[in-house]
């Protein structure tokens, strides 16, 4: 019964859905603010039902499957990306009681499901059998390989310095001190999330301007919504695991509990839009040589600050 | 059950997307409609990238003969249903361009639109009000004026 | 001047005549001689060729060839005119292409549009027509444009099936095991606007370039021949709507020129007014498309936010937000009444206010000078090698500015001076349009206090000076006219018929058309992202480009 809980509403599909309906709504407000507009207005308070309409469309609207695609590879591709990006959610330790999956490995279940996400992007895009499609799959993939060798570095620094990879573990015992010593890793692992979640400045396999929509190009209706609904999945799973790993998860200044972990959420979110409203697109080349020159260096530099913290500043602590 | 559909309809209709193709000079009001003082994300609307996300197709003002096959192209892309607004003199007679024979007078009876803005070019008031239109059209299932006839379908694109 | 013309002496001529202060006008009597004539006037210095434009005369069974030479710091022009048989086997002449590369491009509008052919061009395809037009000449006097519309739909399937066997020819054309493909980069492209670029890449990295344009051909030269002096500026303003005041300025300095017409003081500060506030709102424009075309939309919403306030005064003067017609033969259309200056005024608060955001953020964008800084490189040389004007040109450190070397309206009396930049990349084009926004308010400052002071002293009278009486029938002549618009030179190639109600033959040289001819250049080597930078960089207009 619990299991079934978990699965559907929390922290499952309607927790995703009702996140997802509300961070497009929250984003495209935001976005308006700093565009000096309104937004979504007229269609229920401050314009939220808006998104809900978009998303109901989508999902009634005929999905059109191009010729000479693949249809099974064209559109298994949006389901699977949509469930693969919703499992990390079940090894986040959301409150203090809840945790799905509860393992002592929850850190290298949270990186590589979270890894595989793009390979997924890349299917759709060279299904898509479109010159622009395979153009963003082929751009996705390197952006894949660039940015994870930083990410992966940069997310295991905590589980370093506490010694484990338990999740639930780390929540426990990160302090203020620890945060201090895993600030460089989370500026590292904010970086790469941008790259990884496809956000502007590294919005480089779906540039609209350069190659129309990447690997969305060819996708309309419920397809869409899956690999839309993927991607904010997607956005909550790195979110989850930076609060968890660097920011102390559920424990807030005052209280514990959900909420905690949803302000800080939000507040990432807030940051990734901001930078998306003042920073134009990099290009490939800058992208990798960013990657491979300086943060992969940096961040093999982070591990040797956290080793040297974890015996000096915290006194080897366990 | 009829509630349900009724929901349906009145997400499709409060929901429009826009495909990103200009024809001629109404895409310069088109951008105004989009900027701050016009913002017509206000009431819902989106460009997109690729006209496979659209509902909507705006026919920004004239539509030369070579214009006319990656027009029709691009109505052809987007999914069911789908609409069509018509924006300007030109894309109602050939408005200023009447005379230029390579501009075609009427493109709206090979690819006939649902609703007319007019204007050269229509003032982005105009131009919201002129979704707002076909918001109503969706709203009652009102089916678009492409799908019920049209040379564009007899041609080749 | 002199030596320009003593220039001449080796050639055959009919005349010779000094045009303008800085014009001089030659007939010559061989047609062979033009090539000779060319590589003269080029190694004299002037190394710029604005544009080749035909005249059709069907009575005298020939055809007119105007070339304008122009020095690259436009102080010293040469109009050259060689008449050629009108028969279309003979309608021959040869082409300048090999000596002035900036020809490439007019000389294949001239063979599409007249069938004049070109010996020893590189490249003589037809350029802008549709497939449809393809071996006529649709802008010869004689042509029968009713006969050839009486089969639309038969020619709209023409078009498709080229473009369909040009397609399938790509895909014969390339080997399938690598991993080199053609896209076609527009017109249904959320960047590119009606132009289509095939671009011919290996993976990211561009290979070749073909821009394919006239996407928006409206057959503007033609169908002012169709209208009456007036009425010819609705077709000219459409020359690009981005800034069209200062097209009309042009055509209608060129019809007061033939008309003989000295236009009210008044009436000049006027156009020199309304032309900035429009090339202010161009200029805006074109920097939201440069951002847009970086991923970045904030800038774009941002100077529409202010363009808004100075589309508000052409909206209180003219009634129209964007198509204003304010300009016309005699002066300009409406009376200036009280409270439209006013507006302007917000408008330049409202600019005051913001320049400072925009500028720390949208001018000095880190981000966008590691990309921009190093592409798109233009030297000086490039410019006059290819005759580009304008924007870019200025960007790349040349100092011309038609505003200042041939002046216009009251821009003699106007306190500017050039503004350029040294890079020629298209950062440094980025910059330019910023600098020249303040230039154009510094403008609207003066123009504006000039107004307000001489209508208080009862010198302009803004209800009766706007206009003056232009003749309905013009005299034959011909005159050429030069504006500085927002993207660089437009030149207005007038000729009149005897007792003329409309214009025998408009000829509208549009700086987009020269800049997109370079794309090919600038672009090879470079990878696909660099595409929407450096064509947004250009600040190309498709509406001028085809015309």
């Amino acid at each position: 019964m619990e299991l079934l809980f978990n699965i559907t509403i929390f922290p499952g599909m309607l927790y995703f859905l009702a996140w997802t309906v509300l961070l497009f709504w929250f984003f495209r407000k935001f976005m308006a603010a700093l565009h000096k507009r309104v937004g979504p207005h007229f269609n229920g308070p401050a314009g939220s039902y808006q998104t809900l309409f978009d998303f109901t469309k989508l999902l009634t609207k005929e999905s059109v499957t191009p010729s000479g695609v693949n249809p099974y590879l064209f559109s298994l591709m949006p389901i699977l990306a949509a469930l693969i990006a919703m499992l990390p959610s079940a090894f986040i330790p959301w409150t203090p009681s809840t945790t799905v999956v509860p393992t002592e490995y929850g850190v290298l279940a949270l990186v590589v499901l979270i890894g595989i996400e793009p390979f997924l992007l890349f299917l759709s895009g060279f299904g898509s059998d479109n010159k622009y499609s395979f153009l963003g799959g082929i751009r996705i993939l390197t952006q894949m390989i660039s940015s994870e060798t930083a990410f992966f570095l940069a997310a295991l620094s905590p589980a370093l310095l506490f010694g484990t990879l338990n999740l639930q573990t780390i929540t426990e015992s990160a302090s203020w001190l620890s945060f201090v010593v895993l600030i460089p890793a989370f500026v590292l692992y904010f970086i790469a999330l941008l790259a990884l979640l496809e956000q502007p400045p590294f919005n480089i396999p779906d540039a609209e301007q350069e190659i129309v929509y990447g690997f969305y190009t060819e996708y309309s209706g419920t397809n869409y919504f899956l690999l839309k609904f993927a991607e904010f999945a997607e956005f909550m799973a790195v979110y989850a695991g930076a609060t968890v790993l660097f920011l102390g998860g559920y424990k807030g200044l005052l209280v514990d509990g959900y909420l905690c972990f949803f302000l800080k959420m939000l507040l990432m979110a807030m940051v990734m839009m901001a930078i998306r409203a003042a920073t134009p697109r990099v290009t490939m080349k800058q992208m990798i040589r960013l990657f491979w020159q300086y943060l992969v260096p940096l961040s093999l530099l982070n591990i040797a600050w956290i080793m040297l913290a974890k015996i000096y500043l915290l006194g080897g602590m366990a | 059950m009829i509630k349900i559909f009724d929901f349906f309809a009145h997400a499709k209709s409060e929901s429009l997307w826009i495909a990103h193709f200009c024809t001629g000079c109404c895409s310069l009001e088109m951008a105004a409609a989009m900027g701050p003082r016009y913002d017509w994300e206000r009431y819902g609307y989106l460009p997109t990238p690729t006209p496979r996300q659209a509902d909507i197709l705006i026919i920004t003002g004239l539509v030369t003969k070579k214009m006319l096959p990656a027009l029709l192209r691009t109505y052809a892309q987007m999914p069911q249903p789908k609409y069509v607004l018509a924006l300007g003199a030109c894309s109602f007679d050939g408005g200023p361009y009447n005379d230029s024979l390579a501009v075609i007078k009427n493109p709206t009876e090979i690819l006939p639109a649902d609703v007319f803005v007019a204007g050269c070019p229509p003032r982005p008031e105009a131009i919201v009000e002129g979704l707002e239109q076909i918001k109503y059209k969706m709203k009652h299932s009102i089916p678009s004026a492409a799908s019920q006839g049209g040379v564009w379908k007899e041609m080749k694109f | 001047m002199q030596t320009i013309q003593a220039l001449f002496q080796d050639f055959s001529t009919l005349y010779i005549q000094e045009y303008k202060p800085t014009w001089l006008k030659v007939k010559l009597q061989n047609a062979t001689d033009i090539v000779e004539v060319a590589k003269a006037l080029q190694s004299n210095g002037l190394t710029v060729i604005s544009t080749v434009s035909p005249t059709d005369f069907v009575e005298d069974n020939r055809i007119e060839m105007n070339y304008f030479f122009e020095d690259i710091l436009t102080k010293r022009n040469c109009w050259v005119k060689v008449d050629i048989p009108r028969e279309i086997e003979q309608c021959v002449i040869d082409s300048i292409t090999p000596i002035f590369k900036g020809a490439l491009w007019h000389e294949r509008e001239a063979y599409s549009m007249f069938g004049v052919r070109f010996t020893n061009h590189p490249d003589l395809r037809p350029i802008i027509v549709s497939q449809d037009f393809y071996g006529k000449t649709p802008y010869r006097r004689d042509f029968d444009w009713a006969a050839h519309e009486a089969d639309t739909l038969g020619n709209i399937q023409a078009i498709y099936e080229d473009f369909e066997q040009e397609q399938a020819q790509n895909e014969t054309l390339l080997d399938s095991n690598s991993s080199q493909m053609i896209l076609n980069w527009g017109p249904t492209h959320p960047a590119s606007g009606p132009i289509r670029l095939k671009v011919h890449c290996d993976g990211e990295d561009i290979l070749g370039i073909d821009p394919d344009i006239g996407f928006v051909w409206r057959a503007l030269e033609h169908l002012v021949t169709k209208k009456d002096f007036v009425g010819a500026i609705v077709a000219v303003e459409r020359l690009c709507f981005m800034d069209n005041i200062n097209s009309m300025v042009g055509y209608c300095q060129a019809v007061e020129e033939i008309a003989n017409v000295e236009i009210s003081e008044f009436a000049k500060w006027m156009r020199v007014l309304l032309g900035e506030v429009s090339r202010i709102s161009s200029h805006m424009m074109g920097m939201g498309n440069f951002y847009n075309s970086l991923g970045l939309h904030t800038a774009f919403m941002w100077n529409v936010d202010v363009r808004e306030y100075f589309l508000d005064f052409l909206e209180s003067y003219s009634g129209a937000r964007i198509a204003t017609a304010a300009i016309e033969p005699g002066g300009v259309r409406y009376t200036l009444e009280e409270g439209m200056l006013e507006t302007l005024q917000k408008a330049i608060e409202k600019f005051d206010a913001t320049k400072e955001e925009i500028r720390a953020i949208f001018v000095k964008n880190p981000t966008m000078k590691s990309r921009a800084t190093t592409k798109g490189i233009l030297s000086a040389q490039a410019i006059e090698e290819y005759s580009l004007c304008g924007i870019v040109a200025r960007a790349s450190g040349v100092k011309t500015d038609i505003r200042l070397d041939e002046p216009y309206a009251a821009y003699d009396q106007v306190q500017m001076d050039y503004v350029t930049q040294q890079g020629g990349s298209a950062a440094d084009r980025l910059k330019m349009l910023f600098d020249e926004i303040e230039q154009s308010v510094a403008i609207v400052r003066q123009a504006k206090a000039h107004i307000v002071a001489n209508i208080a002293n009862g010198n302009f009278n803004p209800t009766k000076d706007h206009m003056v009486k232009v003749p309905k029938k013009l005299p034959k002549g011909e005159a050429i006219s030069r504006v500085e618009w927002a993207r660089g030179e437009v030149l207005m190639h007038l000729v009149t018929d005897e007792k003329a109600t409309n214009p025998y033959r408009l000829k509208m040289k549009a700086p987009s058309f020269n800049h997109t001819m370079i794309l090919g250049e600038l672009l090879k080597g470079e990878s696909l992202s660099d595409i929407p930078l450096i064509f947004g960089s250009l600040y190309i207009c498709q509406g001028d480009l085809d015309r």
